[in-house]
């Protein structure tokens, strides 16, 4: 029988402003204090028997607090779920406990070929009633409610019945998930097939957003990249601006996987966030 | 309407092969056309399994030089992707480098792919607790002759037929690349892992005589037999001494049982 939301002890705190996890700041981010009050770690990169990375791991582990990030669930493919996967994704929380667990709404792979890619999903009745299912099944097998973030994406299907964010809204409210709503991302989507950022906003059920990720992307000759290799670009601080007047207060982070800055620069974009948040959590309260 | 895993399929097959086919399921707008959307996941999925391939076979790209990007786009067209992490990717590498033409001609290039997958495995690979000095110590002298060695089971020996340990201590430390230098006969390389440093070195004919009857489980008394082809009486035991404090030092030695007599 499905567990409900409600029968599980996954009350999820409010964790401030974080970063991704990146081998290329590990020593940086152990040396001094950064103003980074949690990280974000990519699942797969834990995934493992031992040596290294579990180290490290453990180290980040005392000091901050951590949620979990992966690529590779494939909620969305035809294909089954992947056990293996599975079962090691949940030995990891169970090993350290992280704040929540989140993936993609998306596909990664079929009929046992990995694209190794955030592949969108056409936004179908049947692609729904999979989603939801998948999702249902995987919570289950966690015993926690996970999280879902939203891709770019640079094709759309024909047979699409519903927009992105009503399908994302719909696979969080009929799966009982909640949301990491990647702020880049929509802006990315909004540009690459002409839709309305805000659209996508208004959306999304307020209740459901757990987490904001914020990140750079690349100027194509007609479409947007997303590269997360470079600085947060001012219409995604102003999607922020608005998303932060939306949703509140919410946990989010700088996630950067490409052209590493000093940790530096990415903590002075952190700081960017808070001060644009600030002044907007405090007129709401 | 086309179902979910019809569009998956066909989106699969228009990324994965070689010539573009641009599926009518892909919606087409004024902002840019079919063709150019699907071309960012086709560069993606090339580009993506190229950067993994090259962070694990950094010694294999030192002796490949200029044909390491034509090898790897030769094996990304031949091998599709199964495991749900890139970093597995590279398992297959080697293999194909056996076979397929013209690198099947350079059984070096296959060598050195072997070397860095296996540096590449034990990385992450289970911990593993080394048994001490103090702790052979204590072993009974009349114990000895039975003694089988229980070796860490992340050491690989691999047969090699030129100096691949080389090229990938090059790329390692940002030198050079080496001299590539052939060998009429296999010599063998071992990798293993100690605490979260993974070592490789090249092992002498005589330590290799040793070290593979202890992996194959083999008695003291044997051990010492391998080395009477090399040494004789006087050197033989100081010979055995030594291989045994460089193994514990490496952590290579988990434990050891007793044979029944």
């Amino acid at each position: 029988m499905a567990m409900h939301a409600t029968e599980r002890s996954d009350a999820m705190p409010y964790l401030g402003y974080g970063l991704g996890l990146r081998v290329e700041h590990y020593e940086t981010l152990l040396a001094q204090p950064t103003g980074i009050e949690w990280l974000e770690i990519v699942s797969e990169n834990y995934m493992v028997h031992g040596g290294l990375p579990l180290v490290w791991l453990e180290r980040f582990r005392e000091r901050f607090p951590l949620v979990m990030h992966g690529v590779s669930m494939s909620i969305g493919s035809t294909d089954p779920l992947d056990d293996d996967y599975l079962a090691r994704l949940a030995a990891l929380a169970r090993r350290i406990e992280p704040a929540w667990v989140s993936d993609h709404l998306c596909w990664t792979g079929v009929q046992g070929v990995n694209l190794h890619d955030l592949m969108p999903l056409p936004y179908t009745e049947e692609a729904l009633d999979h989603v939801v299912a998948r999702v249902k099944q995987v919570q289950d097998r966690l015993k926690r409610r996970i999280l879902l973030e939203n891709v770019s994406s640079y094709v759309s299907f024909a047979d699409s019945q519903l927009t992105e964010w009503e399908f994302l809204a719909a696979v969080a409210e009929r799966a009982d998930c909640l949301i990491l709503l990647d702020i880049n991302n929509v802006h990315v989507s909004a540009m690459n097939h002409g839709f309305s950022a805000l659209d996508y906003l208004h959306g999304i059920p307020v209740s459901r957003v757990q987490q904001f990720h914020l990140a750079g992307y690349e100027q194509g000759e007609r479409l947007i990249i997303d590269t997360h290799d470079a600085p947060v670009s001012n219409a995604v601080w102003d999607l922020y601006i608005k998303a932060v007047r939306r949703f509140g207060r919410v946990s989010t982070m700088i996630e950067r996987d490409d052209h590493f800055p000093p940790l530096s620069e990415l903590i002075a974009e952190l700081e960017h966030a808070r001060s644009l948040a600030k002044p907007l959590l405090r007129d709401a309260a | 309407m086309t179902s979910l895993q019809a569009i998956q399929q066909q989106m699969l097959q228009a990324v994965l092969a070689e010539n573009a086919h641009i599926p009518s399921i892909i919606r087409d707008n004024g902002i840019a056309d079919a063709r150019s959307r699907l071309e960012i996941y086709r560069h993606g999925y090339r580009i993506r399994l190229r950067d993994a391939l090259k962070t694990e076979f950094t010694g294999l790209g030192s002796m490949a030089g200029r044909r390491f990007k034509t090898m790897l786009d030769k094996y990304i067209g031949a091998h599709p992707s199964e495991h749900y992490n890139i970093r597995w990717y590279g398992a297959g590498l080697a293999a194909f480098l056996d076979y397929a033409h013209p690198w099947r001609d350079q059984p070096q290039l296959a060598d050195m792919a072997r070397l860095d997958w296996a540096i590449s495995v034990a990385f992450d690979a289970a911990d593993e607790t080394g048994a001490s000095v103090a702790d052979l110590s204590a072993v009974p002298p009349d114990a000895w002759p039975a003694l089988q060695f229980s070796l860490q089971r992340n050491l690989h020996v691999l047969d090699c037929r030129c100096n691949a340990d080389a090229f990938r201590r090059a790329a390692d430390h940002g030198k050079p690349r080496p001299r590539l230098r052939r060998f009429a006969l296999a010599r063998q390389i071992m990798v293993w892992r100690k605490d979260t440093t993974v070592h490789y070195r090249r092992l002498d004919e005589d330590e290799w005589q040793v070290l593979g009857a202890a992996i194959r489980g083999e008695s003291f008394t044997t051990l010492c037999a391998c080395l009477a082809g090399y040494h004789d009486e006087a050197t033989a035991m100081p010979r055995m001494v030594a291989l045994l404090q460089g193994w514990l030092a490496a952590g290579l030695i988990r434990g050891w049982t007793i044979a029944e007599a």
